[in-house]
């Protein structure tokens, strides 16, 4: 059989398999050992375990866990609450202020967690129960956190960034300036958005009231953000003040959140401590083990020499280099419809960086491009991890109003897109600023 | 027949123009072989190629054998500070008795050598040169590979651990302050951009990596004579061509960072004298503590003129 | 453990940025640390549910139909992770019998870190077993009533 068929092949079953309801990594490794059986015999076999444990050998891969713990110390708090209601305080008179505050407490959030469902959780759950209280339609109340919680793995720190290092060798450090001003540039697409749809709202229904706080009230609460900027200056000069490696920074991050829960918001019960370590656990493990099984699974693409054909057959297109973007913006969108990000980091952006950068994009931008399209991913159906957390949040919104509520979400973010490939310089001019043109 | 070769290098890297060298003679020769490479550990990881080829999962690979050091102890001395002094010398250390030895631990292994080659490397320090072992007292540093880590720490230095990507950043941020690595290493990340000295591989150098081709001997032994014997003469020719290379990435190195402005410092016979005896007092010796007939091994590979 | 990494990470360069020191072993053992945890985790996260899936295929079966198919993919399961059992722990035994080292100053023997694979894989077996048989007998009615809201 040739590759392409057999890749064909490939893909097809493993869509059957992962919608069976087997657990992602589970499903990877099954499609990995048959196709291994099938078409390369038992000497590829044997070698799983071997390419499994050597994948996950790595320090950079060390950052994930702990930038997973950062997330969950400061969720387990009363610290999304705190932030949240500072900007409400200093928001109200802005119309839709209410959502603007939530988008830039998700924003904030982000620059300290790695990952979007934990964004969303910490910031979701204050905020949601919040809006419908004062009157914000359901949609929009779970679609701006939904949309709101994805900028964790555009601004830095994120996980998808650091997989995405990994799997392509670029530098960590640069990926993650990258991501700022794109993620800004999205937070403030979702406020323009969310204020031009309560205004409309507004004339509709006038349900939306205007609270007013006091001076006195909007000072007070400033102090409780403080932990907030404590930990975000803390991470970003251990990276960039010749500290520590961006691989282990992570690891001062995650235990400036645990310090900043128990000493400050007095999260000293054993029992608490264990919910945070148990849930971090669990995100991490599952995360690591996608890791490792698209490891085997991808060495099962190599091995039947799938990989080399598809980017050949894709190099060899001969196309415009925008029709070329274009094709695998559509790719990546379909495959964020179905898979976690991590998986489709790990098996896309090897086997599509060679051709990214013969056809002469920025890798650095490009990994920007991907994430936006993972972001999409993680609000659409059926594999939409940030409608689950929302969903868990706030049980009684049903999924489709969820849905509904972050689609135009999804038209800023394809509308983020459109500009970034206008302007790439939204997404290169940071890192070159910081730290030289790229290598 | 088929054969499957990986290996963890870029397509751009002379290691891969190696094996592809011989992956294009031996078609060539039109005697049924194709040689298919899996380049940019794009099969395996780059530590993890040795025990798939001695257990014949693997057909070829071009690796550091000192990768496999912690399976052999003998092969940490194809990565030992200032027991070659020059590509001529490392050339001369294939045909040795030495070398010998070594093939014959890697035939245990059922482990075969067809192209024979050196890759040489230097330092280069951020704020100063380091060419004698005076100088990296108190520095943080960087080291390829595990004896250069202890003659480093000997000297006074602190070892930082890390992949050779990321010392472009931790050299920007002020984590490392000095490395060692290969001459197409230092180019190719970039580090003429943040260093104010190097110190490349000139008539002496201290750090000479053995990269092999290496192939699976039961492999080998399943070709027929004409398959072989194409093999054999691929092999030489691509190893010529390896030698003139490996010399030709020092010189570009030297180039490409006295074009950047960073000042070139050559190791003079004194100092690398002064390194060796750090050398012996650190690395060599443990290298003997570690290894079956250590202190034999260690002495045929210095026997060598 | 993982916790543990995370302590031992700061440990590493709080000594290597204070006392200017080398950091040897602290990468290793955080990076052993967290495959063992990651390997030994696979069972807890599958009980608890935390692996991320599609159930897609079973949402649009009819029960009995989506039972079968939870069966047939949990039969895989095992059977995969039985592959990955018996070949990590062939590889653990050839670490263990040749006295592998890792390849640093540091030099830990391998068949510490590579002993977490049969551990890990033998105990997922074990609790996708208990899964099956949970499916067979009906037990599982967890899973599928979280589905229907
Ligand atoms: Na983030
Ligand atoms: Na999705």
């Amino acid at each position: 059989m040739d590759p392409l068929t057999l890749g064909a092949l490939v893909a097809l079953i493993t869509i059957v398999v992962l919608f069976s309801g087997v657990s992602v990594a589970t499903g990877l490794l099954i499609v990995s050992a048959g196709f291994l059986f099938a078409f390369d015999g038992l000497r590829s076999l044997e070698l799983m375990p071997e390419v499994f444990f050597g994948d996950l050998n790595s320090f950079a891969l060390l950052s994930i866990p702990m930038f997973v713990i950062m997330g969950s110390a400061i969720s387990s708090t009363r610290a999304g609450a705190d932030l949240y209601e500072a900007l409400d305080r200093w928001l109200t008179r802005v119309p839709g202020g209410l959502v603007i505050s939530n988008l830039g407490a998700c924003a904030l959030f982000a620059a300290m967690s790695g990952s979007s469902p934990a964004t969303c959780a910490a910031i979701g759950k204050m905020g949601i129960p919040e809006m419908r209280k004062r009157g914000y339609p359901d949609g929009v109340a779970a679609g701006s956190i939904a949309a709101g919680g994805t900028l964790g793995i555009l601004i830095p720190p994120s996980v998808t960034m650091i997989v995405y290092g990994i799997a392509t060798e670029t530098s960590i450090g640069r990926l993650f300036l990258a991501g700022v001003i794109p993620g800004l540039l999205l937070m403030g697409l979702f406020m323009a958005w969310s204020i031009y749809s309560t205004w409309r709202q507004q004339a509709f229904s006038g349900a939306l009231e205007a609270r007013s706080f006091s001076w006195k009230e909007k000072f007070e609460i400033l102090p409780r953000v403080l932990p907030f900027l404590l930990i975000i200056a803390g991470v970003l000069y251990s990276m960039y003040g010749g500290v520590a490696t961006p691989s282990e920074t992570a690891a001062v991050g995650a235990l400036l959140c645990l310090l900043i829960a128990i000493i400050i918001y007095r999260l000293w019960s054993p029992k608490s401590l264990w919910v945070v370590l148990r849930d971090s656990t669990r995100e991490s493990v599952m995360i690591l083990f996608i890791i490792g099984a698209a490891a085997v699974f991808s060495y099962m693409l190599s091995s039947l020499y799938i990989t080399q054909t598809i980017a050949a057959a894709i190099g060899d297109l001969d196309v415009n280099r925008w029709v070329l973007m274009a094709l695998i913006n559509v790719f990546l969108l379909v495959a964020g419809f179905f898979l976690p990000p991590v998986a489709v980091i790990l098996m896309a952006a090897p086997v599509l960086l060679p051709v990214i950068t013969t056809a002469g994009f920025d890798p650095y931008w490009f990994a920007v491009i991907l994430t936006i399209n993972m972001e999409i991913g993680l609000i659409s159906p059926p594999v939409g991890l940030n409608l689950y957390v929302i969903n868990g949040i706030a049980p009684d919104i049903k999924l489709k109003t969820i849905l509904l509520g972050s689609l135009p979400y999804v038209g800023c973010m394809i509308l983020a897109i459109i500009l970034l490939a206008i302007f790439p310089g939204l997404a290169t001019w940071l890192p070159n600023l910081v730290m030289g043109d790229a290598i | 027949t088929e054969l499957r070769l990986s290996h963890q290098w870029s397509t751009n890297d002379i290691r891969h123009k190696v094996a592809q060298m011989v992956a294009d003679e031996v078609a060539a020769a039109d005697v049924d072989l194709d040689i298919k490479i899996f380049p940019s550990k794009s099969l395996f990881p780059a530590t993890e190629q040795y025990k798939p080829l001695s257990r014949g999962q693997l057909d070829m690979t071009v690796l550091p054998l000192s990768y496999a050091g912690g399976q052999q102890p003998a092969y940490n001395l194809t990565l030992m500070p200032g027991l070659i002094k020059n590509h001529d010398h490392a050339a001369r250390m294939n045909d040795s008795e030495f070398m010998q030895r070594i093939e014959s631990i890697m035939a245990e292994d059922d482990v075969m050598v067809l192209v024979h080659g050196y890759l040489a490397g230097g330092f280069a320090g951020k704020d100063k040169c380091i060419s004698s072992p005076d100088d990296v007292a108190g520095m943080q540093l960087r080291a390829a590979g595990k004896a250069f880590e202890q003659m480093l720490a000997k000297a006074g230095g602190s070892i930082a651990s890390m992949a050779s990507s990321e010392i472009y950043t931790a050299m920007q941020t002020g984590v490392l302050d000095g490395a060692n690595t290969s001459s197409s290493s230092f180019v190719s990340y970039r580090l003429y951009e943040q260093v104010k000295c190097y110190t490349p591989a000139g008539d002496v150098a201290l750090w000479f990596m053995y990269q092999p081709l290496l192939m699976n001997k039961d492999a080998f032994d399943d070709l027929n004579e004409a398959q072989q014997e194409a093999l054999r003469a691929a092999s030489a020719n691509a190893q010529a061509y390896y030698l003139e290379e490996a010399k030709k990435e020092d010189a570009e190195s030297v180039r490409v960072f006295t074009e950047a402005g960073v000042e070139i410092k050559q190791m003079s016979a004194e100092e690398f004298d002064a390194w060796r005896a750090m050398a012996t007092e650190s690395s060599y010796k443990s290298f003997v503590e570690d290894t079956p007939d250590g202190q034999e091994l260690l002495d045929l590979a210095l026997s060598v003129q | 453990m993982i916790l543990i990494a995370v302590l031992l990470t700061c440990q590493m360069i709080w000594v290597r940025k204070i006392n200017n020191a080398s950091t040897v072993w602290q990468t290793e053992t955080v990076i052993y640390l967290m495959i063992a945890a990651t390997l030994i985790g696979l069972p807890y996260v599958q009980r608890a549910r935390g692996h991320v899936s599609v159930d897609l295929l079973p949402l649009l079966l009819p029960a009995k139909a989506a039972k079968a198919l939870s069966m047939v993919t949990l039969v895989a399961a095992i059977g995969v992770m039985g592959i990955m059992f018996f070949y990590g722990l062939e590889l653990w035994l050839v670490t263990w019998e040749k006295g592998w080292r890792s390849e640093t100053v540091w030099g830990p023997r391998l068949w510490i870190p590579y002993l977490a694979m049969p551990v890990g894989f033998g105990l997922f077996i074990l609790q996708l077993i208990a899964d099956l048989v949970a499916v067979a007998t009906g037990l599982d009615t967890l899973h599928t009533d979280e589905r229907k809201h």
